[in-house]
């Protein structure tokens, strides 16, 4: 559920799209595969529901963003949804749901933010008007990693648990299919649509968030509380 | 001051007068581990100080059984305690709540490569010696850094040099340890911050050396468990003293510097590392082998106890009356040689340590390692914004000293050449940020004279705030 939800305003922009631009109607079917590192099988432990997977046309389409923020909010120490996909000028907003102060902050290029220290929340917002992957993160916990995917098409979704997915309402002709996973390299490829059922197979080459460091750049000081200065 | 000795500390000076425009390179363009820059400018880098003040305090409950060793030093009846017989005891046995310190810290930052900092500890109780004669108020740390100096297993991000002056801890102690006792190891050879220069070069990211020219910490003796120990107070001054806190069971230890000495010869440390990890320090591997060399003082004077540091110590009362000094000992050279491994594995924190030393001729080696693992908790409580009980952190420690050197035929601390073997065991749990709570046992093991095994074991529970 948490994924339909998650999911809905992409989904409602790809209606949107079809209902403005009326020619789309191409469907495309899938199946994302995670594979352990060397290929070796299927990757244990990787959630393929974390992936995204887009289609940007090569005939470029309008993206509009929904009027409604997205949201991301920070519960029990976690980002939540750990990865959201927008459109590109979406607006998202990041409640605080925790009794606990948190921070959110990025260091992502061309989406640097820093929303500063609050409680509990309906938190802040924030337009994310150049596309990319932002990597979330709270300046207080060390482990809270979030992933926000500004996309610049409107056709995107998750998929299911067993990795199969379905993009609709696509405009004919050639495009680019890219499927990201936070564990592995983005994997991409042409597609000339209409087309059969396509499957992305994702090399698991990390095993989670790769450790990062404090909005100043210095590494977090769980080390230095222990300081014996 | 010799033109030798002057010609050290003058050099130093001069580093570190030069040393500033080498280490404040413009930084190449290097990103960090997640491909991204800073989001704010380093404290201090947009002109002017940046001015820290910290205070930190910590309680005890301490139960330390009670234990005694007969010494055969040929005291007069004057000298002997009432009873006749003067022994080796447990400092201050039994239960008993206490607070330990009051420290202020203070930091000051002009830029990434200018920083000063300050210690000053109030009570002191665990760090004086003798336990209850020696100050109460002590400069811990009181430096100034030019150049950027990295922690243990974090990567600089470019290559450089640092240069250090004042009082600092050595740069093989272990700076992160999770429990509040000491191994015998950090007890033994670098507890205590020493007073000099020291010089840090990266060569690259991975590579890096150290070199410290210091006063060097006098010789002495202390009970490796919370409390010190009485040796050479006033109370022995008098008709057949009997100190309160006793004798404790010693071991031969570098001990507090306590003042400012530049007419000794220098203490020479040198350092060569080899580190590995990620750029945030949370999965690391450093190795550090390294050395120190200096000349024993004939005598060096330490507050609250008549007893003298260094030679002095080593050759007992008389003027070398062979009775009384440590049959091996000769010259006047102490040197260590010792190699250090810190591994970083998320939450998971192993230190350990091998020391090789010699002291006027007097061997003796020792090693020690501390296994922590600190892990979040889960959020069910919070105040005032924060977490209740935000983590935890089991940790133990094993460390030994193998002593290979013979007493006097008559000595006052005959434990100065049991081997010994001391196992800590706790864990820390914090309680809300600022406040922690460690919980600790340690076991003490050693080999007497006589052969047999005896022990002398702590129970210590610390309260720890910080703000």
């Amino acid at each position: 559920m948490a994924h339909v939800k998650r999911f809905l305003p992409g989904a409602l922009l790809v209606l949107g799209a079809l209902i403005s631009h009326g020619a789309s109607s191409e469907e495309l079917r899938g199946k994302v595969e995670l594979l352990a590192r060397g290929g070796k099988g299927p990757a244990r432990g990787a959630d393929v529901r974390r992936a995204v997977v887009s289609f940007e046309p090569v005939s470029r389409q309008p993206v509009r963003p929904p009027a409604e923020p997205f949201v991301l909010a920070t519960r029990q120490k976690q980002f939540v949804p750990r990865v959201l996909a927008v459109p590109r000028g979406s607006r998202v907003r990041f409640p605080n749901e925790d009794p606990i102060l948190h921070n959110v902050f990025s260091v992502s290029p061309d989406n640097v933010f820093d929303l500063g220290l609050y409680r509990k929340s309906k938190g802040r917002e924030r337009t994310f008007d150049k596309p990319g992957l932002v990597r979330v993160f709270c300046n207080v916990h060390q482990g809270m990693v979030g992933y926000l995917l500004v996309l610049d098409t409107p056709f995107f979704t998750a998929p299911a648990a067993d990795g199969s997915f379905v993009l609709t309402g696509l405009p004919g002709g050639h495009g680019k299919l890219t499927v990201w996973h936070e564990q592995g390299e983005a994997w991409t490829q042409d597609v000339r649509l209409p087309a059969g059922p396509v499957t992305a197979r994702l090399e698991v080459s990390r095993a989670g968030a790769p450790p990062h460091l404090d909005k100043r750049g210095n590494p977090y000081t769980s080390r230095d509380s222990y300081r014996d200065q | 001051m010799s033109d030798g000795k002057l010609g050290v500390w003058m050099g130093a000076l001069l580093l570190a007068v030069a040393l500033p425009v080498w280490a404040q390179d413009p930084p190449p363009d290097e990103s960090g581990v997640t491909g991204e820059e800073a989001l704010e400018e380093t404290p201090g880098e947009g002109g002017g100080v940046d001015l820290r003040f910290g205070v930190e305090a910590k309680a005890h409950f301490r139960q330390s059984d009670g234990n005694r060793f007969r010494v055969n030093f040929p005291f007069t009846p004057a000298m002997l305690p009432p009873g006749g017989a003067a022994f080796e005891e447990t400092v201050d046995e039994g239960s008993h709540f206490e607070v330990s310190v009051l420290t202020l810290f203070v930091d000051a930052v002009w830029s990434e490569g200018l920083a000063a900092h300050a210690k000053i500890d109030a009570i002191d109780l665990y760090d004086r010696n003798p336990t209850s004669g020696d100050k109460k108020l002590d400069v811990d740390e009181a430096w100034i850094r030019f150049g950027r100096e990295s922690d243990p297993g974090l990567l600089p991000a470019r290559g450089g040099a640092y240069l250090k002056v004042g009082k600092f801890p050595k740069f093989e102690r272990q700076d992160d340890r999770h429990l509040e006792s000491y191994g015998l190891l950090s007890t033994a050879f670098n507890r205590f911050e020493d007073t000099g220069v020291e010089l840090g070069l990266n060569l690259g990211r991975h590579l890096y050396l150290k070199g410290s020219a210091t006063q060097g910490n006098p010789l002495f003796i202390r009970d490796p468990n919370a409390l010190a120990g009485d040796n050479g107070t006033d109370d022995f001054l008098g008709a057949n003293p009997s100190p309160e806190l006793k004798s404790g069971i010693v071991i031969l230890y570098d001990a507090e510097v306590e003042d400012l000495d530049t007419d000794g010869d220098p203490e020479i440390g040198a350092g060569l590392g080899l580190r590995f990890g990620d750029d945030a320090g949370r999965n690391a591997v450093d190795l550090l082998v390294w050395g120190y060399r200096r000349t024993l003082a004939d005598t060096v004077d330490l507050e609250g106890t008549f007893y003298g540091g260094d030679l002095d110590l080593l050759r007992g009362p008389g003027e070398n009356d062979p009775r009384f000094r440590f049959p091996g000992l000769s010259g006047d050279d102490k040197q260590e040689v010792g190699a250090n491994l810190w591994v970083y594995l998320g939450g998971l924190t192993f230190f350990g340590q091998f020391v090789d030393q010699e002291i006027a001729s007097l061997p003796r080696t020792g090693w020690e390692g501390e296994l922590a693992w600190r892990f979040e908790l889960p959020l069910v409580w919070a105040v005032a914004g924060r977490q209740l009980f935000p983590s935890i952190a089991p940790a133990v420690r094993y460390s030994r000293i193998d002593n290979d050197f013979r007493n006097p035929q008559f000595t006052p601390s005959p434990s100065l050449n049991w081997d010994w073997e001391k196992l800590d065991a706790g864990v820390r749990f914090a309680v809300i940020e600022g406040i922690d709570v460690t919980v600790e046992y340690a076991a003490n093991r050693f080999i007497l004279g006589s052969g047999a095994e005896a022990e002398n074991d702590e129970l210590l529970s610390t309260l720890r705030w910080r703000m």
